[in-house]
């Protein structure tokens, strides 16, 4: 019967108590959604960073990263892509020699990573061709041609079939200098990227370079795979390699990684803290304006421990009752929003300045529907702290007195 | 009969540190089972403070009180709710009922609080709604029902403990003549058939004149005390 009476007071003051109840609800439905959004888009960074960036696992010679110098190439490098490609059929591999040197227009001049590709495997790992805005893929039949990101065109002022030239150093250490036609721009979501790389064909540069080699073999596997046991595999069978998955390639993934389960709490902590002072007010003044009654209870013999049963049941209702309907809502607007994806291209020139994407699939984990009830469980059980401390400090006498 | 109460030297100062006032000065009284008793006196002569001590709501400032052979002065606060509602029927003179459970889950309330299982509960809360003459009104909530009858599901709710007495401070009060007429009835018949003890406060000459006992209260002392009309 405490339940019945707990749950006929909490709709006394029905106004009051909808108040409080439709912030639990809105509060519940901002934490998923707000949390749900930058997950989804960190996620979001982070899928397109792998794919067309940094892919799941990069190979290197052991001391690549030292000078990154042209003659750091990976021991027996084309052999060791033909067996890594024979060993993992299903995942998509390019092997690439990287150059640092400097494209040069009438106009400027900028220094950039020479990413030397195989046009077929790259297109297969980084999805390249996807990305060009401009002209066409490296598959071309043309002599010596390139690909530059859009940034870095307008940087040093070319555009489509413009002629470039690219200086670097060769293996036995000469300057050179070869001219190299714009095939076609390309634009992935970070800029930063784009104005730093661009794409020749290994069979064009090596001959420029006098001597061949790789640099570097991009391994990405499919979605829905996990990339560890692979790169355990690969670990153990070349120990004498620099293997590294994006996670140290690229530590700001790894830090956004880590980040996807702190939002949620923190979102959830400041709601919360917001919540707690809302119910402690409400059910404040529930005990206050029940004076009377609760001192009668306390003379007819209802003892402390029953009142303070009975107040604490009451905030726990007021604050429970909203919590499934705003992760009903909650979890229906991450559900419509998921599937559709939302587009944010209003404001994509901003966000691609950070590498972000333009459409965001909001995404919340299963658990936080665990941890919201809980969350709200535990603010509820505060919140009923107070109220029912003050509910059983009466004095039933003065309690009844004031009749 | 036994005696249900007795006191002995009872005092009460309120606010003995600042501007003491002397609400009991020395009450000395016996009340056996069964009585029909009126406290009466002009107001502030310490009849709600009498009452409040013997039903254990308040602490006497000296002397001595024993309830049913039991000295509830050395009771802790909590073990004397647990006193009250074993042995302490109370009808107050408003707020009596809780205003979200209908009478009849009114009158069963404190047999919840005792525990009873709830079968026993409801079928004493019918007995006794009936014993007041409520009958069709067991299903309503204390706003739906005019004061006398909130007065009577309060006495029903008094009785459903098996109280060893009843306590009401001026329960009438906000009754009109022929509610207090019906209330005093009801009181009177229990007293009657069931020789439930009552010990009630009043101004009301009509509810005086039931009484079979008067205890006439001045000044925080007992001025008389003697047999009633009624
Ligand atoms: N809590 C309190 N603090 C201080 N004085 C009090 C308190 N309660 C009662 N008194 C005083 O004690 C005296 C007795 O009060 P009490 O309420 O017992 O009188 P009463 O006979 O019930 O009066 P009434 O007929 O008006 O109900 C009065 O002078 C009153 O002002
Ligand atoms: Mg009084």
């Amino acid at each position: 019967m405490i339940f019945k009476v707990a749950w006929r007071n909490i709709w006394r003051s029905r106004t009051r108590s909808l108040v409080v109840i439709s912030a639990v609800v809105l509060g519940i439905w901002a934490i998923i959604v707000i949390t749900g959004f930058s997950i989804g888009m960190v996620r979001t960074y982070i899928h397109t960073a792998i794919l067309n960036e940094w892919s799941h696992i990069q190979i290197h010679r052991s001391d690549y990263f030292v000078d990154k110098a042209l003659e750091d190439t990976l021991p027996n490098g084309f052999a060791i892509y033909q067996n890594l490609k024979n060993e993992f059929p299903e995942e998509l591999l390019s092997p690439r020699l990287l150059v640092q040197g400097m494209v040069s227009s009438p106009k400027a001049a900028r220094g950039v990573t020479i990413k030397a590709i195989q046009p077929g495997p790259e297109n297969a790992t980084t999805e390249l061709q996807d990305h060009l805005s401009q002209g066409q893929y490296l598959d071309v039949d043309s002599r010596n041609p390139m690909l530059i990101g859009e940034d870095l065109a307008d940087k040093i002022q070319v555009s489509l079939n413009n002629r470039v030239v690219l200086t670097f150093q060769s293996y036995s250490g000469e300057i050179t200098a070869a001219s190299f036609r714009i095939v076609g721009l390309y634009k992935t979501k970070d800029s930063r990227y784009d104005s730093q790389h661009i794409f020749v064909r290994q069979e064009d540069i090596k001959k420029l370079l006098g001597g061949d080699g790789l640099h570097e073999i991009a391994i990405r596997v499919p979605d829905g795979t996990d990339f560890q046991p692979i790169m355990d595999r690969i670990v153990k069978e070349y120990p004498g390699l620099d293997v590294q998955s994006y996670k140290t390639l690229s530590p700001d993934l790894e830090l956004y990684e880590s980040t996807i389960g702190l939002t949620s709490t923190i979102m959830t902590i400041i709601v919360m803290l917001a919540l707690i002072f809302g119910i402690i007010n409400t059910m404040m003044m529930a005990v206050l304006e029940r004076i009377k009654e609760l001192g009668m209870l306390m003379a007819i013999g209802m003892n402390k421990q029953r009142v303070f049963f009975m107040i604490l049941i009451e905030t726990l209702l007021l604050g429970c009752i909203g919590a499934p309907i705003g992760m009903l809502v909650g979890y229906v607007t991450i559900l419509l929003t998921s599937n559709t994806g939302l587009d944010l291209s209003a404001y994509s020139a901003g966000m691609r300045e950070f590498g972000l994407s333009d459409i965001i699939y909001p995404w919340v984990p299963p658990t936080i529907y665990w941890q919201l009830a809980i969350a709200v469980v535990i603010t509820a059980l505060i919140g009923s702290l107070f109220p029912a401390l003050r509910a059983i400090r009466l004095r039933p006498v003065e309690a009844i007195r004031t009749l | 009969m036994k005696p249900v109460i007795v006191t002995k030297g009872i005092t009460k100062t309120y606010q003995p540190d600042t501007i003491p006032v002397h609400a009991l000065r020395g009450v000395d009284l016996t009340i056996k089972e069964g009585e029909f008793v009126a406290i009466v006196g002009p107001s502030g002569s310490g009849k709600t403070t009498l009452l409040n001590i013997i039903g254990g709501l308040d602490r006497p400032s000296e002397g001595y009180i024993e309830v049913g052979g039991k000295d509830i002065s050395a009771l802790s606060d909590n073990a004397l709710i647990d006193f009250r509602r074993d042995n302490i029927g109370f009808v107050f003179q408003a707020y009596n009922l809780i205003p979200v459970l209908t009478a009849l889950e009114n009158v069963e309330f404190v047999m919840l609080l005792q525990k009873l299982p709830k079968d026993q509960r409801h079928k004493r809360a019918l007995e006794l709604l009936h014993a007041v003459g409520l009958d069709d009104k067991i299903s309503k909530r204390p706003i739906e029902l005019s004061g006398g009858q909130q007065q009577r599901v309060a006495v029903a709710r008094a009785l459903a403990s098996k109280p060893a007495f009843v306590l009401a401070d001026e329960p009438t009060a906000n009754l009109d003549s022929v509610s207090t007429g019906q209330l005093l009835d009801i009181m009177a018949n229990l007293n009657r058939e069931e020789q439930m003890t009552f010990v009630f406060s009043t101004h009301d000459q009509r509810v005086i004149d039931r009484a079979h006992r008067i205890i006439t209260l001045e000044d925080g002392k007992i001025i008389s005390d003697q047999l009633g009309h009624g």
